[in-house]
């Protein structure tokens, strides 16, 4: 009975002692979506259960080490007990009920993350390796940081160009893959205006670490000034919209347009020139050649030119963006 | 096995047959015009458990021996019997894996395979499955050189499976592996039950071999209950397969 | 020379060689003569290896045995090893003890090369930005690290279990000792294909191989695949061998209830692995098929699913987890009552809740993928599910406290390991909860959360477990025992270092510390975590070479243990250290109950009086 006693005030000791070191430290980011404050609740209610049952145990395990162990010239064995079958019951038929209880909560929890608001505003997501692409259908937009406006709830639908991905911004908590060939879907209610990240959560291959974008928070006054400024400089010229594309993916790295030499040949009067591949041949560089060019490089490198070093976007950019890029190049003189 | 327990064995590995195609038959035409898919995943259930009891006596499994001394005969023949269908318990998860595979990627639909080739294949695998459990009588009944005819029956009939499926199937098949998700369903579960085919055929092949050598008696014979019972198991993941591919669902576009 | 040339290790890895080369050329003849484009790598080198395995396979002499029976010839049951020497170690041995121990070593020896791969990828995040690895590399060890430790821990659960179980049932060996020599042998070849993905461009997925990622990985993504289907096939036939044993080589008086603890953890684990790791096999050949055939299974422009292959790999894989520590866990239940000096608190639920965790742990493999996109309303069914493994588990817990409540307790090095493998596996255990939980488990998953709570659940399950049962069973090995005092240094090297790189773990992934990244933004503050975390790393490491040092040193030189050095009631101790060749000259009979310590007079094994 003395043990149960001084066991009891310790583990209750021990409790509140571990519970309020936990929720001193930093262990979450800020809460910034309203499925956030929801989370935290669960988390905060799992803080007091971990705290509490390693108390427990823990506490039991100390006292026994400790009050039972072999004291010096101690011979003989331990005390003969084999069990308990009411302690068995007990302690089956507890932790049941109670892991019922926690499914049930999380259940509940669950519904309200999904809680589907009708006036949601949809911004298409598309991922590829290893970039983000967001579309916005109600306004004509298209960019690559996420412009959100606060408090109302947002309706991600979210697909990959390639392999699967998974969108994440901590402060918001809700995690959704992005899967090819298929639409994923993920709500989330802004909270808190800032500057978030959102972190690539799946595994996409080497430049998995870097796959991380600008999510900005804003007040409604603000997005709607983003928006219109989006929609007046998206070009609805070809060429323009190629030339965007090609100052996005990093082209001019390689590339110049004034006829310099770089890695990759210029782009100076290159449609409809005469171009000389590796292999001897020499082809016209026209439409098809240009489209290729872009999609499957190593078909036709040009004399002097490597191989194998252009990056493969035959995924990355689908066909309209080819076309525009096609565009612009057909522009450059 | 005594004359009068032979005979009668005999007739009950007949009937079996008679049940396990005449269950065949009645699938083949409710495929045709009820189309329940409940039905189709119904009567293979009936006929592997016709296999399981009748062909593979899975009721030895649990016939208890636990005095015995462990180092005779009979106990290590339950013993192996044990692990033989342990190994078959595991087996059975790749196809099981299969079925859902398909499941998940068809669904209601199937790949258009000719139907007079599937029945065909089926029947000549049931067919050999009566003749391996004739000859696993005989060989209980010591008769030696009837059970090496059976078996060359079965093995013969096993490769014919083999060219059916492989040989002609593979051909006729208006899809490649790599055309559409028919056909990689197709290919891939054909190719995994023709593998199994194929290790059975070798094994009855050396039981063969073996048993007209005179390595077998009617007391010790246990190479050809094994090799018998795998065949069986071949058999009864083809009593799903045949109707996962050929018979549940409409054709998909 | 020829000495050498005469080990199995030796002609098995020759013939592997010749093996492979002939695999490659004949893969190519084949597809010249089929009118494709003669060499193509992947195809050649696959074959390859599959053809070096089986060739691996002839020349270490396992399949020797089943050639000739097949060719209708007798062969002997039972062959007198003991001429051969330290020589039977290296070769394909029939005594389970042997095999115990070649299981052992290779255990060993996967994880200090996973645990070294984990090393060199700790030290380049200890800073942001890549220090000496380029991406890729970081990805191909990262993912290594995770798969060799997983085969090695599969490897040292068969140690185990085949060491101890025919010893704890009363038996002379297992029940198919050809078998038994077949599946370690199995897993060295695998072993080495799995490593050889390290010179063939390495893979970059993890060791969860999802596609469409791992449909474009290179060539090393193959040699992972192939590997591992070549050990979970050795895993099942290992599995079979120790359920068969148990049920027919039972001593007499032995009913289920009065089996040592450890051979109801092996029934529970052989279990899931006969069955449930025929998925994993089937879910990575069908990727090959994908790479190789151009089958499009989960290639959504195909009409496949990627997500099909996140069902039938988890299918197995959360089952595994069961696999690694249900063992550990009854390790823990069969030593403790030997240094509480009681019985095993509530035997038969203990044994009953192992086969509960077993059968449960097949219904939970959803909570992998929470996040993936599978259809909603699957994900509660999963929630219930795996909150309930927690009860089963909650049985062990309770039977350990009760057990030692009342005990005569003694803290010699095995203990120590038995007590952090408790105080570990609780912190895995109760950082479950939340991750089982969908809500919150959207945070956690693929941050390094996960990453803490999966290591607290193999060092606790395993590792520490594991390591307890070295110390203790090792006399019963060698005749020998451990150096005490490099034992305690190994306990406090490595159970506190642990720890803290668990907690560790656990903080930054929920701050927002993702896993499987090469690099992390600095913005996230999280430099100093991860140097404490490459310090602990190399701290756990320094544990272990002590060990080695003292497991080298003491095989030879060790402290002469001949005898019931734990005092324990288990049957293997009852006979001489080390154990003799056919284990029990004498025959047993189970008179009483395995734990009764503490009852005065009573008995668990009664040896037949010699004729």
């Amino acid at each position: 009975m003395k043990h149960v006693v001084i066991i009891t005030i310790l583990v209750i000791a021990s409790t509140l002692l571990i519970h309020t070191g936990l929720t001193n430290i930093d262990l979450l980011p800020a809460e910034a979506s309203a499925q956030s404050v929801e989370i935290d609740q669960l988390f905060g209610m799992y803080t007091w259960m971990i705290s509490a049952l390693f108390s427990l145990i823990m506490v039991v395990l100390v006292y026994c080490l400790i009050v039972f162990r072999r004291r010096k010239g101690e011979t003989g064995d331990g005390a003969y007990i084999t069990g308990n079958t009411a302690l068995e019951i007990a302690w089956t038929a507890i932790p049941l009920i109670l892991v019922v209880i926690l499914a049930y909560i999380g259940g509940k929890s669950l519904g309200v993350i999904r809680r589907v608001d009708p006036s949601a505003m949809k911004v298409k997501v598309i991922a590829g390796q290893w970039y983000w692409q967001y579309q916005y259908p109600e306004y004509g937009v298209t960019a690559t940081d996420l412009y959100l406006p606060v408090g109302h709830q947002i309706d991600l639908v979210m697909s990959s160009n390639d392999v699967i991905h998974s969108f994440w911004v901590p402060e918001f908590r809700v995690k959704q893959d992005l899967v090819p060939g298929r639409t994923t879907e993920l709500r989330v209610t802004p909270t808190l205006i800032g500057e978030y990240k959102v972190r690539c959560a799946e595994l996409c291959g080497t430049r998995h670490a870097y796959m991380e974008g600008l999510v900005n928070v804003v007040s409604q006054a603000d997005f709607d000034k983003w928006i219109s400024e989006q929609q007046s400089a998206a070009p609805a010229d070809p060429a323009l919209r190629g030339q965007q594309l090609a100052q996005d993916y990093g082209c001019a790295n390689c590339h110049s347009t004034d006829g310099s030499e770089k890695t990759g040949p210029t782009w100076k009067n290159l449609y409809q020139s005469n171009v000389e591949l590796s292999d001897g041949t020499s082809v016209i560089a026209d439409d098809d050649y240009l489209k290729t060019a872009i999609v499957n490089p190593n078909l036709q490198i040009v004399k002097g030119f490597p191989a194998n070093v252009m990056p493969d976007f035959s995924t990355t950019l689908d066909q309209t963006m080819v076309e525009s890029l096609v565009a612009y190049l057909k522009t450059l003189k | 096995m005594e004359q009068q327990h032979k005979s009668s064995a005999l007739l009950l590995g007949l009937l079996v047959f008679g049940a396990l195609a005449i269950l065949t038959a009645v699938e083949f035409v409710f495929a045709l015009t009820i189309k329940l898919w409940q039905f189709l995943v119904l009567i293979p259930l009936i006929k592997a458990g016709l296999v399981l009891y009748y062909y593979m006596h899975i009721s030895r499994l649990f016939e208890t021996d636990l005095d015995s001394d462990h180092e005779s005969y009979a106990y290590k023949l339950l013993t192996n019997r044990i692990g033989l269908w342990l190994f078959l318990l595991s087996d059975a998860f790749i196809f099981g894996g299969l079925l859902l595979s398909r499941i998940n990627l068809l669904g209601l639909t199937r790949p258009d395979l000719n139907q007079v080739l599937g029945l065909a294949v089926t029947s000549i695998l049931l067919i050999s499955s009566f003749f391996a459990n004739r000859a696993e009588i005989l060989m209980e009944c010591g008769e030696r050189k009837q059970f090496i005819m059976n078996i060359a029956v079965t093995i013969g009939l096993g490769i014919l499976f083999l060219v059916g499926v492989v040989g002609v199937e593979w051909r006729l098949a208006p899809f490649g592996p790599a055309d559409s998700i028919q056909g990689a369903v197709f290919y891939v579960m054909t190719g995994f039950h023709a593998f199994h085919v194929l290790t059975g055929v070798i094994f009855l092949a050396i039981v063969l071999r073996n048993g007209s050598r005179g390595l077998y008696s009617a007391e010790k014979h246990w190479a050809v209950e094994a090799s018998v019972v795998y065949w069986h198991f071949v058999d009864v993941v083809w009593f799903f397969f045949y109707p996962a591919l050929y018979l549940i669902g409409t054709l998909a576009k | 020379m020829r000495k050498f040339f005469s080990l199995g290790l030796v002609r098995g890895l020759i013939w592997q060689i010749l093996g492979t080369a002939i695999g490659i050329g004949l893969l190519t003849a084949i597809r010249q003569l089929l009118g494709l484009a003669a060499w193509k790598p992947e195809p050649a080198i696959v074959f390859g290896a599959l053809l070096g395995a089986l060739f691996f396979l002839y020349g270490v002499g396992v399949l020797n045995n089943w050639i000739r029976v097949a060719a209708g010839e007798e062969i002997q049951e039972h062959i007198d090893e003991s001429r051969l020497g330290w020589r039977r170690y290296f070769g394909a041995s029939l005594d389970h003890k042997v095999i115990g121990i070649q299981y052992l070593t290779l255990s060993l020896i996967l994880m200090v090369v996973g645990g070294t791969f984990a090393l060199i990828f700790r030290t380049e995040l200890a800073n942001t930005g890549m220090q000496f690895l380029t991406l890729m590399e970081y990805n191909t060890l990262m993912s290594l690290h995770g798969i060799v430790m997983i085969v090695g821990i599969l490897i040292g659960v068969a140690a185990f279990m085949n060491y101890l179980v025919p010893m704890l049932i009363g038996a002379r060996d297992m029940s198919f000792p050809r078998l038994n020599a077949f599946a370690f042998w199995l897993a060295v070849p695998a072993g080495i294909i799995l490593l050889s993905s390290l010179i063939l461009g390495g893979f970059d997925t993890g060791w969860t191989g999802y596609p469409p990622l791992s449909v474009r990985a290179p060539i090393g993504m193959q040699m992972f695949f192939l590997g591992i289907s070549l050990a979970g096939f050795s895993t099942i036939l290992g599995s079979l061998n120790i359920i068969v044993t148990i049920i027919r080589q039972r001593a007499p008086g032995m009913t289920p209830f009065r089996m040592p603890i450890f051979v109801w953890a092996s029934i529970a684990t052989s279990i899931i692995s006969l069955t449930a790791t025929q998925l994993i096999g089937l879910s990575f050949q069908m990727v090959m098929f994908q790479r190789l055939f151009g089958m499009g299974f989960f290639d959504p422009g195909k009409g496949g699913n990627p997500i099909l292959f996140q069902h039938l790999f988890w299918f197995y894989s959360h089952p595994a987890v069961y696999v690694f520590v249900l063992p550990g866990l009854g390790l823990i239940s069969e030593m403790l009552p030997v240094f509480a000096r009681k019985p095993l608190f509530g035997y038969k639920w203990v044994a009953i809740s192992s086969i509960a965790i077993a059968l449960i742990g097949f219904l939970v493999w959803g909570h992998h993928m929470f996040a993936s996109g599978m259809a909603e309303y699957l994900r509660v069914p999963f929630m219930y599910s795996t909150l309930l493994v927690a009860v089963p588990t909650g049985v062990k817990f309770f039977s350990w406290l009760g057990t030692l409540w009342r005990g005569k307790i003694t803290y010699e090095t095995p203990m120590l390991f038995l007590l952090a493998g408790i105080v570990v596996f609780l912190l895995g255990g109760l950082t479950g909860p939340p991750n089982a939980t969908i809500s919150t488990d959207l945070h956690l998953t693929d941050t390094y959360f996960i990453v803490g709570h999966f290591h607290d659940t193999m060092f606790g399950g395993y590792v520490f477990p594991f390591f307890a049962a070295i110390y203790y069973w090792f006399p019963k090995m060698t005749g020998r025992r451990l150096n005490e005092k490099l034992g305690k240094l190994h306990f406090w090297l490595m159970a506190p270092a642990f720890i803290v790189l668990s907690l560790v773990m656990m903080r930054v992934g929920m701050l927002g510390m993702r896993r499987r990244i090469a690099d992390y933004d600095p913005a996230l503050n999280f430099v100093i975590e991860h140097k404490i975390m490459t310090v602990a790393a190399f701290i756990i490491a320094l544990g272990v070479l002590v060990f080695l040092i003292n497991a080298f040193w003491c095989i030879r030189k060790g402290e002469v243990a001949t005898g019931n050095l734990w005092n324990s009631r288990s049957p293997e101790w009852q006979v001489p250290s080390p154990m003799p060749i056919h284990n029990y000259e004498t025959p047993f009979e189970v008179v009483g109950e395995p734990y009764d310590y503490g009852l005065p007079g009573s008995v668990y094994v009664k040896f037949k009086e010699s004729e």
